[in-house]
């Protein structure tokens, strides 16, 4: 593992992509700003899709409520494409800290409860009445995916103070 | 400058600033009211403008209402992180225009809440309520901004 990941961050800092995020004043000003940004729009379009999943706010259609499914997904893209950022810019600091791999393990959790949403939850909602309550299964991924990303957000904003260093 | 220099003087100032959980957690607080209040005015302010139109305008009060949680959130860990640098932040711009524009964003949602609220059931919204909508997003965007920027500045 060690192995492994010496030779992914000599590859890592050897890529252009390392130089663009270091080598301009602005770049990771950029990166955070936007990192930022598209956190508080998946935490909010999560919020409301979530809350509605779990059986609050049932006047919400929930046909409406997946409307904001684009919003979650192009605001986690932004978030992937600039964190990604942040790793070839620095990955020494990252990988050296325990908070970091928290935060990357909780991401994949989200992920999963999203395939569970995906592959169990969403065809049977969609046969729903606009504002019937929704079954067991989708209260428990509404509310696994709220405690996950609260987490992932956590952890991120924790990552200079509990692990070793670094922004 | 007598006020800001007993605030940074105070027992819970030098909490934030010396104590291994002072700082921390107040941040990842900051953080967390941040995600909820901005992230839900942003969306709502979305529906407002038009978005996600099947989303029905009744149901953003409670919304509000919990942005405004998260706003509290903000607000009290903010004053906790400001306590403990309170004189330098006072005359550093950036942390003052972000400060400016967080308020500005609260005042649109202020003006917004009870201007949906009192929206009839299957009637348009106003043009003057839609335009603060569109300045709300502006607002916010560039207090996130000048939020992280404050960082670097």
């Amino acid at each position: 593992m060690d192995a492994f990941l010496d030779s992914l961050m000599k590859w890592l800092v050897s890529t252009p992509i390392n130089g663009l995020v270091l080598n301009y004043a602005w770049s990771w000003p950029t990166l955070e700003s936007l990192h930022f940004l598209a956190l508080c729009t998946l935490m909010g379009s999560l919020l409301i899709m979530d809350l509605r999943l779990i059986g609050f706010n049932r006047i919400i259609p929930l046909q409406a409520v997946h409307s904001l499914m684009p919003v979650a997904i192009v605001s986690f893209a932004i978030n992937l494409i600039t964190g990604l950022g942040f790793i070839f810019g620095d990955p020494h600091t990252y990988f050296a800290n325990w908070a970091f791999w928290a935060k990357m393990l909780l991401v994949v959790a989200a992920g999963l409860n999203f395939l569970l949403y995906f592959t169990q939850v969403e065809p049977k909602i969609i046969k729903l009445g606009p504002n019937e309550p929704t079954p067991a299964l989708a209260k428990a991924v509404g509310a696994m995916s709220l405690v996950f990303w609260f987490g992932v957000l956590s952890f991120g904003r924790l990552l200079p103070y509990l692990g070793t260093g670094g922004g | 400058m007598g006020f800001l220099a007993w605030l940074e003087a105070t027992g819970l100032a030098e909490w934030v600033r010396s104590s291994t959980a002072g700082y921390p957690s107040m941040i990842a607080l900051h953080a967390l009211g941040m995600a909820i209040m901005v992230g839900l005015s942003l969306l709502l302010d979305m529906r407002i403008l038009g978005w996600f139109s099947g989303i029905p305008l009744d149901s953003l009060q409670r919304f509000f209402r919990l942005a405004w949680i998260g706003f509290g959130i903000n607000f009290i860990s903010g004053s906790f992180l400001f306590s403990a640098q309170a004189t330098s932040y006072i005359v550093d711009w950036v942390f003052m225009s972000k400060m400016t524009l967080v308020l500005l964003g609260a005042v649109t949602a202020g003006f917004l809440q009870p201007a949906v609220a009192k929206t009839a059931p299957g009637a348009q919204l106003s043009g003057g309520t839609k335009a603060v909508a569109g300045v709300a997003i502006v607002v916010w965007v560039v207090a996130i901004v000048m939020g992280r920027l404050t960082a670097y500045l």
